[in-house]
Order: C-alpha cells, then sequence, then structure tokens
C-alpha cells in the first residue's frame, strides 16, 4: 500500500536519530514545562487580597460590637399601630370599625365593586379553583391568562404582552431582562421603589436626572456621547435605557413623552415607560401616557404597568412588540419563577377590561372629578398641593416644614386622624426611609375615584381645612 | 482519523497529523480562548460578561488540575505529532505556531490580557 510505506516504525525512529536540533531542544523544554506543571507548581488564585495577621484579626474582633438583631423602636411607631380595614376598600371603606367616604384607595374607575367583574371571578373561581401551584412554565398557563395577554395587547395596540402575578415584581422582573451589569440606565429621580429595585437587580450603571428636568437628561446624555466616541468599540456592546413613568406616584406629576421620544431617536437610547397610575386613567380610552401626548405607541420600546390599580385586580404586564417581549419569558425572573396569577383575577382583569372598552366615558367623567378635586384643594393654608389637574392620585405637602421628618408625619398624622373622626379616610403616603434612594417630602396622599359624589368631595375638603387650621398654625 | 491515510489517497500519515495538530488547537483557542460570556444567567449577576471560559475556569485561580490538564493534552498531541512527521522543518513551523498560539494565553500573566484590544468588549 502505497500509504503504508511511510508508517514504518524504523524508519520513523531513524528519523527520530536524525532530527533537527532545535526541534528536539523546543521537545525538551516542553516536557520540562509538563514536569513543573505536575509536580512544581501550587494553585493560587491571582489578585489575592491583603491578608491580616494574627493580631489585626484579634483586634478586629475585640473592636466588634453586635447589633441588636431587632433595632429598638419606639411603641407609637406608625408600624405598629395598622388601621384595620374590614369588608372590601370600595367606596364606603370600614377603617376601625367606622365607615368612611374611601379617598385612599386606588380604585380609581370603580371597578372594585363592579358586579359583573365579580360575577365573573365567581365563575371563574368555581371553574379552575384558587390558585395555580406553579410558574407559567409547570402548567400554570391556563387559558385566561392568553386570553388576558391577547386581549391586553389589543387594547394597547401593542404585537404582544406578558402577565406577571405581582405588580411590584412586574416593573422590577423587566428592567434586569434587558439591562445587565455594563450597561446604562437614565432614571427620573422621583421614580417608585419598585423600579429602584429593578434597577439595583440590573446591576448596570444607574444615572439620576432630576425630576421631569429634560435639559438634565440632555446633558447626561451628551456626556455618554462624548464617551462613547472616545471608545467605540466599548460603546457598541453597552446597552443604553431610560427609565421614566408616565404618571409619577411619589409626585402626581406626568412625564413629557413627546420630548423623550426625540431624544430617544437622537441619542438611540431604549424607552421603558411604567404606567402603573396612568393605564385607565390618561387618554381618551384609558390607554394611558401615550394616547394623552398623541404619541405612537411603537416608539416606546417597553410599556409595563400593574393591574392593581385602575384595573382594580392583581398582578402586572407589560407590553409591547414581540421581539421584546419574547425575551421576558425566559428571562423574566418573576415570570419564570413565580406561581401565575390566579385565574380568578385573571379573569376578573379581562372583565373589567371589557368594561373599558365598552364605556370609555368613565375616563372623562374621572377627568372631570379630578379638575374639580384639584381645584378645590387649592389655597388650604400651611398644605400645598402637589400635582397636575388630572392626576387621580395628589398629595398634599406641608407648606413650611419643621425640618424634622418624623414630626412631619405626626403633624400630617393628626391631621389624617381628625378626618377619619369625621368619616373621611385619607393617607399618609409611606416609604421605606432608608432604602429609597431620594425620599420624597412628606405628604397626604389624596386620591380621586368616579364614584366619588359632589358632597364626598365638598365634605372632604371642608374637613382637611378644618384639620390644617387646627393643627397648622 | 491516522485511517483517514487509508481512505483518501492524498492524505499522508504526517500531513493528517498535522491537520489533527492544528484542528484540535484551532477549536480549543476559539472555545477556550475567543468566546466570552455565558449562555445562560448565572448567580454572579454578569461579573464574567467579558471573560473567557479560560479565565473563567474554576474562579479564576491558577493551576488546577482542569487547567493542568487542558494544558498538558496540547503538549502531548505536540510531540507525537512531531514523532510522526518525521522532524520535517514546514511541519515543525506550523505546529509550533499552533502550539504556541494555544500555550501563551493559558500562561497566568496573560489573565485578562487582551492584546491590540482585540476582543476585548
Amino acid at each position: 500500500m502505497a500509504a503504508g510505506q511511510q508508517w514504518v516504525l524504523v524508519e520513523m525512529v531513524q528519523a527520530f536519530y536524525e532530527a533537527p536540533a532545535y526541534h528536539l531542544i523546543l521537545e525538551g523544554i516542553l516536557i520540562l514545562w509538563i514536569v513543573r506543571l505536575l509536580f512544581f507548581s501550587k494553585t493560587y488564585k491571582p489578585h489575592e487580597t491583603y491578608k491580616l495577621t494574627e493580631k489585626e484579626k484579634e483586634d478586629l474582633i475585640e473592636e466588634w460590637q453586635p447589633e441588636p438583631l431587632v433595632p429598638p423602636v419606639s411603641k407609637d411607631h406608625p408600624s405598629l399601630n395598622y388601621d384595620v380595614v374590614t369588608g372590601p376598600p370600595s367606596h364606603k371603606i370600614i377603617i376601625n370599625g367606622k365607615e368612611c367616604t374611601n379617598f385612599a384607595s386606588f380604585n380609581f374607575l370603580g371597578l372594585l365593586d363592579s358586579d359583573r367583574v365579580k360575577d365573573k371571578a365567581l365563575a371563574s373561581l368555581k371553574k379552575y379553583g384558587v390558585g395555580t401551584c406553579g410558574p407559567r412554565g409547570f402548567y400554570g398557563t391556563f387559558d385566561v391568562h392568553l386570553e388576558l395577554e391577547s386581549r391586553l395587547a389589543k387594547f394597547m395596540r401593542t404585537e404582544e404582552a406578558i402577565i406577571y402575578s405581582y405588580g411590584f415584581a412586574t416593573i422590577a422582573s423587566a428592567i434586569p431582562a434587558y439591562s445587565k451589569r455594563g450597561d446604562i440606565i437614565f432614571v427620573d429621580e422621583a421614580a417608585c421603589f419598585s423600579i429602584q429595585k429593578g434597577l439595583q437587580a440590573s446591576r448596570s450603571f444607574i444615572k439620576y436626572f432630576k425630576h421631569n428636568d429634560m435639559e438634565d437628561l440632555e446633558r447626561l446624555l451628551k456626556e455618554q456621547e462624548l464617551e462613547d466616541q472616545k471608545n467605540p468599540r466599548k460603546a457598541r456592546v453597552t446597552r443604553k435605557f431610560i427609565v421614566v413613568e408616565g404618571l409619577y406616584i411619589n409626585t402626581a406629576d406626568v412625564c413629557p413623552l413627546p420630548e423623550l421620544v426625540r431624544l430617544k431617536y437622537k441619542y438611540k437610547v431604549r424607552i421603558f415607560l411604567e404606567e402603573s397610575m396612568s393605564f385607565g386613567v390618561l387618554g381618551e380610552h384609558g390607554k394611558g401616557v401615550t394616547e394623552h401626548f398623541g404619541v405612537n405607541i411603537d416608539d416606546i420600546d417597553l410599556i409595563s404597568a400593574n393591574m392593581e390599580n385602575a384595573v382594580a385586580s392583581i398582578g402586572g404586564f407589560c407590553c409591547g412588540r414581540s421581539f421584546v417581549i419574547d425575551h421576558q419569558r425566559l428571562s423574566g425572573q418573576g415570570y419564570c419563577f413565580s406561581a401565575s396569577l390566579p385565574p380568578m383575577l385573571a379573569a376578573a382583569a379581562i372583565e373589567a377590561l371589557s368594561i373599558m372598552e365598552e364605556d370609555p366615558e368613565i375616563f372623562s367623567v374621572l377627568k372631570r372629578r379630578c379638575s374639580q378635586v384639584h381645584q378645590a384643594l387649592q389655597g388650604i393654608p400651611g398644605l400645598k398641593l402637589v400635582g397636575v389637574p388630572f392626576s387621580p392620585a395628589l398629595h398634599l405637602q406641608l407648606e413650611r416644614s419643621s425640618g424634622c421628618r418624623s414630626s412631619d408625619l405626626q403633624l400630617l398624622r393628626s391631621i389624617v386622624d381628625h378626618c377619619l373622626d369625621r368619616h373621611v379616610a385619607l393617607t399618609v403616603a409611606r416609604y421605606l426611609e432608608k432604602e429609597e434612594r431620594f425620599v420624597p417630602p412628606p405628604s397626604i396622599r389624596v386620591v380621586v375615584t368616579v364614584e366619588q359624589t359632589d358632597e364626598d368631595i365638598q365634605k372632604a375638603v371642608s374637613c382637611i381645612r378644618e384639620a390644617a387650621s387646627i393643627f397648622l398654625r | 482519523m491516522v485511517l483517514l491515510t487509508f481512505a483518501i489517497p492524498f492524505l499522508t500519515v504526517p500531513l493528517v497529523w498535522t491537520l489533527t495538530n492544528v484542528i484540535h488547537n484551532l477549536a480549543m483557542y476559539l472555545f477556550l480562548h475567543t468566546v466570552k460570556g455565558t449562555p445562560f444567567e448565572t448567580p454572579d449577576q454578569g461579573k464574567a460578561r467579558l471573560l473567557t471560559h479560560w479565565e473563567q475556569m474554576d474562579n479564576g485561580i491558577q493551576f488546577t488540575s482542569s487547567r493542568k490538564f487542558l494544558t498538558i493534552s496540547p503538549i502531548v498531541l505536540y510531540i507525537l505529532t512531531s514523532f510522526y512527521t518525521k522532524y520535517d522543518p514546514t511541519h515543525f513551523f506550523i505546529n509550533t505556531c499552533s502550539l504556541l498560539s494555544v500555550l501563551l494565553p493559558k500562561l497566568p500573566q496573560f489573565h485578562g490580557v487582551r492584546v491590540f484590544g482585540i476582543n476585548k468588549y
């Protein structure tokens, strides 16, 4: 065989004896390297952290003072004294045994008490039971989930929607699904707590711009553009996002969406819009802040909202292009690793959507009531009203703060107690002060719903005025 | 692969061994020293996004058993190849270049080094 002739062992060994010197030297070096690897190298970690001496360790141990597991807290801390609600938090709410008019729950469209919604939920309860006992991937996907997703996508006129079972987790899972370590996110300072947790989970670079200040945002975007020009290879793999809310829950403002879309196309960033307060509130048909400003829905890359406010259900959804939303089906932590939404609540949400589609009059009624309340709450001595006239959740802040947050909160709490005694339910806006990035000033949150009558509003306003004149000399 | 020499007439034994060595080192370079990051989400929240597989192996600890094995196997293959190619100079040149391309990135001094900024981001 012709090929076999080259493979005679004797010839090979002969070639070994005639091998060039450099080749054998190289092989010798390699064999020595193998021996060194096998016998003379220790495993070690590069960039070893500074090793402490025994004395330093002893010193550190002696200095350490253990903190108590539960920090001492005064007995009248507000979180230890709950206001207990019996019965549903509908227009008339029973707090601590007293029946009050509800100016505190986010039941904007009054769908909490709707008979149609309750009937559908009961029918669904009899059909499916209460819970789902499984995430979407493990037999937790029911036909009501798929129906709700397609109904939401059709309502918002996007390609696809995805449902989460917990409203807080919606935006907190959506942000880290797209933005990872090394990416850049530009956020408004007044972003709500769930957005902040999503930002923390994403490990990206967070740049805050002043609330609703487009010049500040443009300045930050320009700085980023300069850096990108210095290092174009890094810029090509860095993703940039802007996260804003439609109606801010902390300041009752609306974001300047057309300006943001202009900045998006100028500086090539993606926009994530959080519409928890504005879904079912703003716009002619309740489609949110995009309809309010007349912005094309395809300009916004991701819209996220929770269904716990106007829709009066539980959970949240994200909607957008299929290309964007499909990614969350495997990367959305709250979607893959939490049990899915109970079908009873999904059916209730579908019915609420039907009501919203059939009767777009309620949105103009709500808008009228909001401007009515906004008008009526102006000019209370000692309190200033914060919020735009069409926002259903307004804030009443102290005009002159005493400098100490807890005494301000106590003052506001006394106003709220005064109103509670007169059967008007209000609430002080509560925050986790140590966890929030920019804690908003203490305020009373006044919520407007379609079910409130003119008398209710007048009574509430007069109670607040009275309380302000008593407590805020 | 040596059986290929019986199947295809123009593939001689030295050529087959050189091809084996080169293809093995090319595949090793591609999978261990070119591709960065992870195909799935890891608990380290993306710290390894810019690291190659070799740099991620054993969390950056040098000279562990896996690393030693993966360093020694191309050397053994090279020694076998140079025996079977009868120490021919052309084959020597190709095989040595290929071996160096796969041994140098494995040195601890090259941990995280990106020459000329290639493959940095």
